[in-house]
Order: structure tokens, then C-alpha cells, then sequence
């Protein structure tokens, strides 16, 4: 097994060149499709195709430094396209794919958003698209030059040799600090912050993560996580790249209607390493039938990495108890703590160890104090996300950003040498997160023992559904516009679905209405307004006038009435099915 | 035909009182409330259990609208 390192490299580019040349014939990119077998790009072939779209793109007349939204599903043709506009000095941005159950203006609303703040200046998109994105594009305030299809492009077109030297000399002018991606902080569609990364940030930053994680020649990524994610983009595609070892990539549309796909790719693949958000463990352990699995080993997998969601201790159990059976070995179980501002990883767990579980004193957890405790019917378990990475610091703060004591519960705050340089068109929000000396505010809550990170909540009312972030206030905002809803008298919140591993929403709006099938039908219309903008709503709680509690603000308090709603039987709560 | 007994297993488990839902052969997941991809599992796995059969995933990664799942179920009951 060699560990590998990558060598003076000035751009991502040169990376991707250099792998091409000493592995032509290595699986770069194995494209997943159920049912079908898979697309096999070598580091050779999908270089040569990469220079093919930058033909056209320089065709295209797309300059350095110009963003390039892609909005393309699960395509072989995606990879080089990405690589294809990075090599140029443009900046690709992955975005999701619209969800068919979000309502066009919605995603045209997000799309207006999104390019007046994080300036895109060209979208990729399937024709499909045309009709809903269009109009957008030709509106006064976009700041869009063209729509491209780039699946419908001729790529066999004879080059000429003036824009091939153009695509050289473009090539040649990047340096090491030129901006090489732009992606986005999780959120809701619209108010997602963009940060931009340079090839030297990435380049260090994988380093950096391949160094913690061990990562050698005999390894292969297995990834369903969307690629507009930080933790599917640089984890599972950048860092593979640049090391030049194969990643299979699954649709993750697919994947979630057929999760034993993920572990078809491993046995079949003998993949080794592969980030999951907490939820796919129980996904997985719970809802697959094992004539699914009949001939499958797990046996290749090193480290199962669980990151962007809390870490469930139940969760790790579930999936070893279900797939020790399929050779999984619980030694593979790990996590990681991640975030779009730091690139994406700050601490990770040690290869061939299970992440150490921490048998903790709830009560006094919630009173920020972390002591250990075996009082079984006190305990609240958790997990680690591991050591730091080279080049990070971290501290835990309260909420006047002041040190607070070790093994205490307060915001954690990070230092990186792979940090943002801010969010793009976005100083206010910069300003608000990071500090003079670089210190930035993550709004996660957790603790430090034995140098390890515990990360155990959001410090903001963030309500996380399966690795996606949701902000309550969107859909309060959409819930007080339904017929019946008293405006401006709605709060939303997760609430923890033990059996699924991740958080579900919830709704508390007031209305006038009394009688029971008016009530249902409010509540469906609740639930279709929250399906307009791509959140299922879970549970809907209908209450009389005046019955939130306010915050200080004069605001429904978020906290105080999630609190009132489970806590309790109250008779003026209206929560039927 | 999407039969009765086959709409009310999905709106069992989804919470939906089937007055309240139309749902006919051309209606997808995504147009009925509460059927997002993480309850998709939840509803097939009822549909499971209540005709007590086993679908394959790729066979219901096949299926368009709920007419196409409804076929599925009827070919298994042959």
C-alpha cells in the first residue's frame, strides 16, 4: 500500500494532467445508473473529453473567472464538462437540480437569488429546463449572459488551432490563488451563501484530508451525495481526483429510492471509503430486505464516514447489527465534522477505529456541563467527529465569544488554513461570522475532550432533515401565506425522528377555524404549501388565536412553543391525521 | 385503475384521509402530500407488507406514476 501525496502542483488542472499521464487507463469516474452497466472514464478519457467542451466553451466566448452554473441530472457528461470550465479559469457552480414537486417560480425565485449574489454569469442546463429558466435569463435583473446545453453539443467538431492556442494561453495565465469553484454553504435555495475557492485551497485542503484519513493507491471512493454539497464535491470527487484514485458516482435521486444501491457499488466495486449524512445508516439497516443483499460484502470498506448531520450513536448500531452479516466490520464505522466556509472537513476520526462514544450525563448536558456518567436512565451518548486536520484550530465559545472552559458546551469556532476568504457579494454576512483575527463562527454546538470533537446541536433554530439544512423562517414565511393561517402567527421546528436518524419538520400556525374537516383540510394545504418549496411537512399543529407564546422580540419563540407543543397535552391543540 | 384498497394503504401511511387525496393513474409521488424520498421506502414497504409481496428496487425505480405501481402490484398477484 502506497501512501500518496500529491507533489508541487500549481492548478487543479495540472493535477488532473499528471494523472492522466502516469494512470491513462485507472478508472477515474465510474458513472453509476441502476440497472445498467456502468460508465467507466479513465483519467485519459475523461481529459480528452474535458478538452472537447473547452473547446466550445472557448467557442462560447467564456472568459476566466466568469461563474458557471451547472444544472444537469446524473449524466456521464457532467465530469469533464466541470473539469472542462475549471481548466479554463472559469469557475463551475453546482446546482441542484430542480425537484419536480418545487414550483417553478420557487426555483426561479432561488435561481434570481442566487445570481444577483453569487454573480453567475452563464448557465449549463438540459433543455428541459429552457422553458422554466428562460424567462429568468431575459428578466432585467439577471445578470446571466446565455442558457448552454452542453449535452446537445457536437464535441467532435474540427478545432481550430486559434481557439485551441487560446485555451492554452488561459491555461498557462492561472496561478495557485486564482479562484478554481464556487459553492455554496448549505441552506435553502436563494439564501445560500457562496463561497469561492482557489485550486491552492483545494490542492491543501485534500492534502490536508487525505494525510488524516491515510488514503492510498489501493483505494476507491463509493458517493450517492449530490455534488452541489461540499461534502459529495470535494470529498468524494475533488480529493479522489486529485489523488488519482477511482470514485463511483450513484444518482442521488436514485440512491434514495433504492438505498441498496450504495452497497451493490461497494461489493461490486470493492470500494473503500464513502461519506454518508446520518440518516443513510438507518435508511439502510432498517429498510432494505436481504434478498437485496444476497452475495454482498462489505468487506472492502475501511471507513464509512458519517458527516453533515449530528452523529447518532443508535444509528452506528443499527447498521453494524444489520450488516456484520455482509462483512462490515464495526472498526469502519467513522465520522467526520465538515462545513462549506473551511472547504469542507475540520476534524476526522482515525482510520480502523470505531469514532469513541461518550457516555454522557443528559441533564447536565443541557446545562452545558459534559460529565461522564453511567446511570443508564441518564445517558445520553455521543459521538465523535475526531482530531483535527493539519492547519486547523478550533475553540469552544459562548455567546459572547469568549473561551469557555474545557468539557463545557458552547459554539465551536474554527481557524483553517483551508478558511474562505468570505462569501462572495456577501460582506455583511461575512463580518458576521468571522472575527478580526480570523476566527469563524460555525453555529454548531459542541465540546472538546481527550482533544476530540463532539458536535451536538445548532446553536441557530436550523432544522436539519437528512444532511439538508432548512431555515424555519422560509417556511413560516410560506405558511403564513395559506388561506386560514393567521399571518404572521406560525413557527416551524424539527423534531427528532429516532426511528428515520435525522430530524423531521414540524408546523405550529394559529387559525380562527374550529370545526374538524375544515381543520383537515387546512392541514393538507399546510402540507402542500411546504411541498411548493420542497420541504415535507411533517406534523401539523393547529392552535387557536393568541395561544403562541411570544418571544421578547414580540415574535412567536420558537423554542418556548416547540417546548409547549411536546411537552404536553393540550386540549386546544389540534393534531389529527 | 388505482383500486381502493391500494390507495388507502398509501394514505395510511402517509397520515391522509382519502377523501381529502385524488390519486389516479397519472399522478406521481411528488404530487401527494407527505410522499417526498424519505417516506418513499416507508410507502413501499407498506404496500409490501399489506398484498404481502417483495418488489425489487430497480422494479419500482422503474415506476413513472402510481398507475405504474399499481400495475407492478397486480403482476405479482398475477
Amino acid at each position: 500500500m502506497n501512501i500518496i501525496s500529491l507533489s508541487e502542483t500549481r492548478t487543479l488542472w495540472e493535477r488532473w494532467k499528471f494523472n492522466a499521464e502516469k494512470f491513462p487507463d485507472r478508472d477515474a469516474i465510474i458513472h453509476w445508473v441502476a440497472g445498467e452497466e456502468p460508465f467507466r472514464w479513465t483519467f485519459k478519457s475523461l481529459l480528452e473529453t474535458a478538452e472537447k467542451f473547452a473547446y466550445q466553451l472557448k467557442k462560447e466566448n467564456v472568459k476566466p473567472g466568469e461563474v458557471c452554473a451547472i444544472i444537469i441530472r446524473h449524466n456521464r457528461y457532467f465530469y469533464p464538462l466541470y473539469l472542462a470550465i475549471s481548466s479554463i479559469g472559469a469557475l463551475p457552480a453546482v446546482l441542484a437540480y430542480p425537484n419536480p414537486r418545487l414550483h417553478p417560480d420557487k426555483f426561479r425565485q432561488g435561481l434570481s437569488g442566487m445570481s444577483q449574489r453569487s454573480g453567475l454569469d452563464w448557465i449549463f442546463t438540459e433543455r428541459e429546463l429552457e422553458d422554466i429558466i428562460r424567462p429568468f435569463v431575459e428578466s432585467v435583473e439577471s445578470t446571466i449572459g446565455n442558457l448552454f446545453f452542453p449535452l446537445e453539443w457536437d464535441l467532435e467538431v474540427e478545432h481550430v488551432t486559434k481557439i485551441t492556442a487560446q485555451i492554452h494561453a488561459s491555461r498557462a495565465s492561472i496561478e495557485s490563488l486564482d479562484p478554481v469553484l464556487l459553492q455554496h454553504s448549505s441552506g435553502t435555495t436563494g439564501l445560500q451563501k457562496p463561497v469561492v475557492l482557489s485550486h491552492k485551497a483545494i490542492l491543501v485542503h485534500v492534502q490536508n484530508l487525505a494525510d488524516i484519513m491515510k488514503l492510498s493507491d489501493e483505494d476507491k471512493m463509493i458517493n450517492w451525495l449530490p455534488l452541489y454539497h461540499d461534502m459529495g464535491l470535494i470529498a468524494a470527487f475533488h480529493m479522489p481526483l486529485a489523488f488519482g484514485i477511482p470514485s463511483v458516482q450513484i444518482d442521488p435521486f436514485e440512491w434514495v429510492l433504492a438505498p441498496a444501491l450504495f452497497l451493490e457499488s461497494v461489493s461490486k466495486e470493492r470500494g473503500t471509503i464513502a461519506y454518508l449524512p446520518n440518516f443513510a445508516y438507518n435508511l439502510m439497516a432498517d429498510k432494505i430486505h436481504d434478498e437485496e443483499l444476497e452475495g454482498f460484502s462489505l468487506e472492502s470498506l475501511r471507513m464509512l464516514i458519517n458527516c453533515s448531520e449530528p452523529v447518532r450513536a443508535s444509528s452506528h448500531e443499527r447498521f453494524v447489527n444489520k450488516f456484520e452479516q455482509y462483512c462490515f466490520k464495526a472498526a469502519s464505522l467513522s465520522a467526520a465534522y465538515g462545513l462549506a466556509e473551511t472547504t469542507f472537513a475540520v476534524t476526522q476520526t482515525e482510520p480502523g477505529k470505531a469514532p469513541t462514544v461518550l457516555k454522557v450525563d443528559r441533564q447536565k448536558l443541557a446545562g452545558g456541563i459534559v460529565e461522564l456518567t453511567d446511570d443508564v436512565s441518564n445517558i445520553k451518548k455521543c459521538v465523535s467527529s475526531g482530531k483535527l486536520l493539519n492547519g486547523c484550530e478550533i475553540k469552544i465559545v459562548d455567546d459572547n465569544r469568549n473561551l469557555i472552559p474545557v468539557e463545557n458546551v458552547g459554539e465551536i469556532a474554527i481557524k483553517s488554513v483551508s478558511m474562505f476568504d468570505g462569501y462572495r457579494n456577501y460582506p455583511e454576512k461575512t463580518a458576521a461570522v468571522v472575527d478580526e483575527e480570523g476566527w469563524y463562527y460555525s453555529g454548531d454546538f459542541g465540546f472538546v475532550y481527550d482533544d476530540e470533537l463532539y458536535v451536538i446541536g445548532r446553536k441557530k433554530d436550523i432544522i436539519i432533515v437528512a444532511g439538508k439544512n432548512i431555515y424555519p423562517e422560509d417556511i413560516e414565511d410560506a405558511i403564513g401565506k395559506v388561506d386560514g393561517v393567521i399571518p404572521g402567527r406560525v413557527i416551524a421546528f424539527g423534531e427528532e425522528d429516532d426511528e428515520l436518524g435525522t430530524e423531521q419538520v414540524s408546523v405550529v400556525a394559529e387559525t380562527k377555524i374550529e370545526d374538524t374537516a375544515e381543520l383537515k383540510k387546512l392541514r393538507i394545504a399546510i402540507i402542500r404549501a411546504g411541498m411548493g418549496m420542497d420541504v415535507n411537512i411533517h406534523d401539523v399543529y393547529l392552535v387557536p388565536p393568541r395561544w403562541l407564546i411570544k418571544s421578547s422580540a414580540g415574535k412567536p419563540s420558537r423554542k418556548a412553543n416547540k417546548g409547549r407543543i411536546i411537552s404536553g397535552k393540550d386540549e386546544k391543540v389540534w393534531g389529527e391525521k | 385503475m388505482i383500486s381502493d384498497k391500494f390507495k388507502s394503504v398509501i394514505c395510511k401511511e402517509l397520515d391522509l384521509d382519502p377523501a381529502d387525496i385524488e390519486v389516479n393513474d397519472e399522478t406521481k409521488a411528488n404530487e401527494v402530500p407527505g410522499w417526498d424520498s424519505l417516506n418513499h421506502v416507508n410507502v413501499i414497504l407498506a404496500i409490501e407488507k399489506e398484498y404481502n409481496l417483495r418488489f425489487k428496487s430497480l422494479e419500482v425505480l422503474k415506476c413513472k406514476n402510481i398507475g405504474d405501481l399499481q400495475k407492478l402490484v397486480d403482476s405479482k398477484l398475477g
